[in-house]
């Protein structure tokens, strides 16, 4: 599409880039980490209450079955169990879990009469410890009759009669079927001198934190109120849907967040685990702590990402990408909890750097009996850069010509921006060619051409990677719904805010609390850092700490990349608010005009005297001495403090036909990966020889932790790309439910060096410019892989169309090539 | 063996006594057999900056050192362990006063939630125990045990290396 | 997942122990290094009435030269034997094979009798064992009995040692000046139980193998000799042709240990592989 500069005018940027900070920029130690390397800092299963109990799920064995019976007589007489509750007796006090699809998926925190997948929770039991409990388990007896299990997402598409999931939404498992185009599709594949097409799969992994998920709750009788102590985000946005499951109002539940042991999106909105144990703590009388055991988590955490299959085409014209269609089947698992946002969330950035003018997606959701999808570092988008780069790959080698030359030629001009995708999103800044330049550069691309096919002479098979990537950052909330029926679409929301206090106390330190929680990301670093910057303080001045749902302001927390961007809208609000009345109070101070002054390295000082008075001063001045300040000004309360909410940057509704989606995803980073590997033809085994990575995520608040993220998601998405698999055997047992089979890679399979650089292309839409870079390394790592491993096996003639490509998976394709030749 | 009663009302659990010395601190203790030692430190004596990651030990987040190396806590019961030293992630340094190793790894970001960080740091301290300067390779071979879903371990090896180098310029200088 | 009750036995001495195991019987499992068999107690797969610890034993853990044999004390540590300067001057083939297994905590903690007593087909030391011919000594209250090792395992997790026994010591035989052994594996990570494993023993007479021993395993219920591969190779100039020969004979061993990570096919390519690897390392061309 084009440029489109008008978009500038909806800018709300106050902050804009600058030539020199003194703090953003910096790659300043975090501040989270001296308790968390001491083993002092409290997570989920670190919260212990007096009288605390132990809760434990019993998990269905079977992928598909009715609950027949439950006899629960002998697991409640064993000494030490306090309570056991079935689904039925549960769904009696508590409500279904929230679910943003449309009409919604009815989903109960303990199945009642039927369960849909292996691990889904039957009974819950509260015991003095959590080895009672689970002793209790083994005593309770469930008579189920199976069900046809639904596997194949191609199977579900025609399941009917007792193999239906959900009957009451339809008489088979099609969950959704929508077709979109955008643009000129039918004439830009009429017009077409080459149609590459593929057919591409990518498989269920998860996010599989090191930490699961786990609340404690206590129920005050006397109050009605629930404490919840849990490890999820989203309690400030949509934690009072916990309340509406407990049929209880928001203000009867408060939600405090612990320090979360990673989560990549696992926990964006844990609402099962807090409710079955709220459900328990109000039944039992006394506090309840329920955490996922590792079985749990992997089986029955509502936490599976994309598992897709694609009919993929791209038209190209002299040497130019026109259009894109795909037709995708997404096993959504058994239940729907978030819609379709996750195919909302790839329509952001579903043509990638290049100037694809035009876009079909015919999308098939279906119920199967396998876990619910959640969201995973991409949330979906991770798996359409795969699916594009495969085809551009494709494309350029059809074409006979380089990868990184063809894609040079298709990439959207840094004069281009704002730059209006077909879908109707919009991409705020870039220079893609710079960061296709500089990950060349770094890895003297040419040079390992060279080096390749020398060693190709000498048996060894090296593929040097090519992918370059879109890294959407900042989500807004309309992809949650644009693609359930226009007619019926749900709850529209529009709002992603993130909010933020500020005060300076008596002593003159500032003290932020933010309404998010920290999930191995950095907030309380990116605070610091941005606020020291606003308030030329010294970072160790500042604090930062979390509110709770009851004193807590709207805040969405991380996800979508977002955080950092939003947090720094706030501050800036909140900052201001701030400097506005160090400024009025010291002018009374220094009895100056405010006109006349200027906050400068910690002191507001009258400009061109060396009259200033410093922070500390000013603030216990404005704590304490109210009469020393005119009284008529009303609005000059004692204190200085501040609470800002920002909305999200850049954000427009959708059309009512869907023929355009609205900006929804505007703030957009942009990578470039290039790995180089050896595939060991015998075995299978890649490994990696060189990585670099370059990525472009506007300012950069701290190179250091943002490095932290290219490589850590670099390497989640070599788990994806080879080892990782929640695999289902035709029965739907789940056959890699342990850390022995699910492989999540050591030390051994990531590269010794990922090579990170920068480049930084300010958003005109975001304060100082910055742009999200949390999800970015997964979201580029596994199509860079595919193209290596691709280009690597070249000679055989062997394709990339499905992850992981495991040692298995290659070596077969490996066998076959070989059976061929011979 | 003993018996006692370890719920007001609930049956006489059997258990054995146990004489530890954990992070210099010797405790006597009761517990029952199938006890895990990641849950005799975690909720009998509170040192829950031991993590417990799978339970069955392929994580690694639990290693703690026991008699000098170290072991997956959630693969040994606490009752095997009479008279045994153990330390935990809390006998290396405070806040205030942290562990070279701590350090490397504040300096170096070799951590991002923390979660595995504990097993990580016991694992590197065992290593550097014995071989106070590893080579990278070394250090990788070390911790291909303990499994970081954040860093992509890079910063963890280089903070392991670095920590190494300053602990041996303090012993030799 | 927490390990469902049992009664826990603490035996000091070799007496106590067997005393223990004779009073007991199936109703009690022995507790050594605990790597294998705690996971699965933690997953409840093995709920054992009666644990026996058998880690305050006296006399189990121990390396020393017997005759002809280095015998290994079955309490011994994995990281003991991977570091015995006796064992890799003595069994070579063990110091190769500890390469590959497992990882430093694990090893600390876990036991070569205990690994060996848990009959893991894709566990390293069985097939080693069996390549080697070693011998197991295996213990009671009635006495000593020694089991070779291609009879002492009996199925997938099964062995030859009964309710009432436990195995005592492993006896390898020191390798003669004129012996040539390989070994290699395949797995998806460093560090985890093998796909497929290859090992060879090879009795050199200048060029010429004299006798081969070529064992597989993680592919079969149980590790055992490839026969064809030892023909292929026996009486034969080693060279590069005589490998791949010997590789291609593994076909004859039909994989029947099959999961996700690897099926019947590709663990007999992994196998083909691995013994050519196992054997060019064995000739010094590895």
């Amino acid at each position: 599409m084009a440029k489109e500069s008008h978009f500038l005018e909806m800018s709300r940027q106050e902050e804009q880039p600058r030539s020199k900070y003194n703090w953003i920029g910096k790659s300043m130690k975090r501040v989270e980490d001296p308790r968390l390397l001491t083993g002092k800092g409290k997570y989920i299963d670190d919260i212990e209450l007096p009288r605390m109990a132990h809760a434990a799920v019993m998990r269905s064995p079977h992928a598909h079955a009715r609950i027949v019976s439950i006899d629960t007589s002998k697991a409640k007489k064993l000494p030490g169990v306090l309570l056991v509750m079935t689904g039925k007796e549960a769904a009696e006090v508590t409500g279904p879990t929230a679910s943003f699809a449309s009409p919604p998926v009815t989903q109960w925190a303990i199945a009642t009469d039927r369960v849909r997948h292996v691990g889904e929770p039957v009974a819950a039991v509260v015991a003095e410890s959590r080895y009672i409990a689970e002793d209790a388990i083994d005593l309770i007896e469930v008579q189920y009759e199976e069900l046809p299990p639904v596997v194949d997402p191609r199977d579900a598409i025609t399941s009917t009669g007792d193999a239906v999931l959900h009957p009451e939404r339809g008489d088979n498992n099609v969950a959704m079927h929508r077709i979109l185009n955008f643009g000129p599709l039918a004439e830009d594949f009429a017009k077409a001198d080459h149609v590459v097409k593929r057919n591409l799969r990518w498989s269920r992994v998860a996010g599989m934190p090191m930490e699961t998920a786990g609340a404690v709750v206590d129920y005050d009788e006397g109050t009605g109120k629930f404490t919840i102590y849990a490890n999820t985000s989203m309690y400030n946005y949509v934690g009072w849907l916990i309340a509406v499951s407990l049929k209880v109002s928001a203000s009867q539940v408060n939600i405090i967040p612990t320090l979360a042991g990673g989560s990549f999106g696992s926990k964006l909105f844990l609402h099962k685990v807090p409710t079955i144990a709220a459900t328990l703590a109000r039944a039992v009388g006394r506090p309840v702590k329920f955490i996922e055991d590792r079985m749990d988590n992997i089986m029955s955490s509502d936490n599976h990402a994309s598992d897709r299959i694609y009919e993929a085409e791209l038209a190209v014209k002299d040497g130019m990408m026109t259009g894109l269609r795909f037709k995708v089947i997404d096993d959504y698992g058994a239940y729907l909890q978030y819609g379709y946002g996750t195919h909302g969330n790839a329509l952001s950035q579903v043509t990638g750097p290049y100037k694809i003018r035009s876009v079909g997606m015919e999308l098939t959701a279906v119920f199967t009996n396998k876990g619910q999808q959640g969201a995973y570092r991409g949330f979906g988008s991770e798996v359409a850069n795969f699916v594009l780069e495969r085809l551009v790959d494709a494309a350029a080698a059809e074409l006979g010509e380089d990868p990184t030359a063809f894609r040079e030629r298709n990439l959207i001009e840094p004069d281009q921006f704002p730059y209006k995708i077909p879908t109707g999103n919009v991409y705020d800044s870039g220079d893609y060619p710079a960061v296709l330049k500089q990950a060349k550069t770094m890895l003297d691309y040419d040079g390992w051409r060279k080096k390749q096919a020398e060693l190709r002479k000498q048996g060894r098979y090296i593929g040097i990677g090519v992918a370059t990537c879109q890294e959407r950052s900042v989500f807004s909330s309309t992809e949650f719904w644009f693609l359930n029926p226009n007619e019926t679409p749900g709850f529209t929301l529009t709002s992603s805010p993130e909010g933020i206090q500020v005060k300076i106390d008596p002593t003159g330190k500032a003290f932020a609390t933010i309404n998010a929680p920290f999930w191995g990301n950095s907030p309380e670093t990116m605070v610091v850092q941005i606020l020291a910057e606003h308030l030329t303080m010294d970072p160790a001045d500042i604090s930062v700490s979390y509110a709770d749902s009851d004193a807590g302001l709207n805040g969405t927390g991380p996800g979508g990349s977002r955080y950092t961007v939003m947090i720094a809208g706030a501050i800036t609000g909140a900052a201001k608010k701030i400097k506005t009345k160090l400024l009025k109070v010291a002018s009374h101070m220094l009895e100056a005009d405010v006109g006349d002054l200027e906050l400068v390295d910690g002191h507001v000082s009258v400009k061109g005297t060396n009259q200033k008075k410093s922070i500390p001063e000013i603030a216990l001045h404005a704590h304490y001495f109210r009469l020393s300040m005119p009284l008529e000004d009303r609005e000059l309360t004692s204190g200085i403090d501040a609470t800002h909410v920002y909305d999200h940057p850049f954000t427009t509704m959708p059309k009512e036909d869907r023929s355009d989606l609205g900006v929804f995803y505007p703030i957009m980073g942009n990578m470039c990966h290039m790995p180089v590997v050896e595939v060991d033809i015998e075995t299978g085994r890649i490994s990696f020889l060189d990585y670099v990575a370059v990525h472009d995520a506007g300012t950069v608040v701290n190179p250091m932790t943002l490095k932290g993220h290219i490589r850590g998601g670099t390497a989640a998405g070599i788990g994806t790309a080879i080892y990782e698999h929640l695999h289902y055997d035709k029965a739907g047992q789940l056959t890699t439910a342990s850390f022995a089979d699910y492989l999540i890679p050591t030390a051994f399979e990531v590269p010794q060096d990922v090579r990170a650089g920068h480049v930084e292309t300010p958003s005109p839409f975001t304060e100082f410019g910055i742009k999200g870079g949390g999800e970015g390394g997964r979201m580029g790592a596994p199509a860079a892989i595919a193209s290596a491993v691709e280009d690597a096996l070249r000679p055989m003639g062997i394709r990339v169309e499905s992850l992981p490509i495991s040692p298995r998976a290659l070596r077969e394709k490996i066998r076959e090539s070989e059976r061929l030749k011979a | 063996m003993n018996k006692i009663a370890n719920v007001a009302e609930g049956p006489a659990i059997e258990t054995v006594q146990i004489n530890v010395e954990v992070n210099g601190v010797a405790y006597t203790r009761y517990v029952e057999p199938r006890l895990l030692l990641s849950d005799f430190l975690r909720q009998e004596l509170g040192l829950t900056g031991t993590h417990v990651g799978c339970e069955h030990g392929v994580c690694g987040s639990c290693n703690v050192m026991v008699d000098g190396s170290t072991v997956r806590s959630c693969l040994v019961f606490a009752s095997q362990l009479d008279n045994a030293k153990i330390e935990t992630v809390e006998s290396l340094g405070r806040v205030n006063a942290l562990h070279p190793l701590q350090k490397a790894f504040w300096e170096k970001h070799g951590l991002q939630c923390g979660f595995c960080t504990p097993g990580m740091l016991m694992t590197a301290k065992e290593l550097l125990d014995r071989n106070p300067r590893p080579t990278r390779d070394e250090i990788r071979e070390a911790i291909s045990g303990n499994l970081c879903r954040c860093t992509g371990y890079q910063t963890i090896i280089e903070a392991i290396y670095s920590a190494a180098y300053e602990m041996q310029g303090a012993t030799n200088g | 997942m927490k390990p469902a009750p049992f009664r826990l036995e603490r035996p000091d001495t070799i007496q106590a122990l067997c005393r223990a195991l004779a009073k007991h019987g199936d109703s009690a499992r022995i507790l050594a290094g605990g790597q294998s068999l705690v996971p699965m107690m933690n997953f409840r797969l093995v709920t054992p009435e009666v644990l026996i610890d058998i880690n305050r034993v006296d006399g189990l853990d121990y390396i020393r030269l017997d005759g002809d044999a280095l015998a290994i004390g079955a309490m011994t540590r994995h990281v003991t034997v991977k570091e015995s300067a006796l064992v890799k001057a003595n069994v070579p083939l063990i110091a190769k094979a500890y390469d590959h297994i497992a990882h430093v905590t694990v090893r600390n903690r876990g036991t070569i009798g205990g690994n060996l007593s848990h009959g893991d087909p894709s566990s390293e030391l069985p097939a080693v064992a069996i390549c080697l011919d070693a011998k197991f000594v295996v213990s009671s209250s009635e006495g000593n009995r020694t089991v070779r090792a291609a009879e002492f395992f009996k199925g997938m997790f099964e062995t030859d040692v009964s309710p009432g026994e436990f195995l005592s010591e492993i006896r390898f035989p020191v390798a003669a000046r004129n012996q040539r052994f390989g070994f290699d594996e395949f797995s998806p990570r460093h560090g985890d139980f093998a796909i497929a494993i290859a090992t060879v023993a090879l009795e050199m007479k200048g060029d010429t193998c004299v006798s081969a021993s070529v064992v597989h395993g993680g592919v079969r219920e149980m590790p055992g000799q490839v026969a064809d591969a030892e023909a292929a190779l026996r009486g034969k100039v080693v060279s590069g042709e005589q490998v791949a020969l010997a590789a291609k004979a593994t076909a004859s061993i039909e994989p029947t240990l099959q999961n996700y990570h690897g099926d019947a096919a590709y663990k007999s390519d992994l196998l083909r592989a691995l013994t050519a690897r196992a054997l060019s390392q064995a000739i010094g061309e590895g």
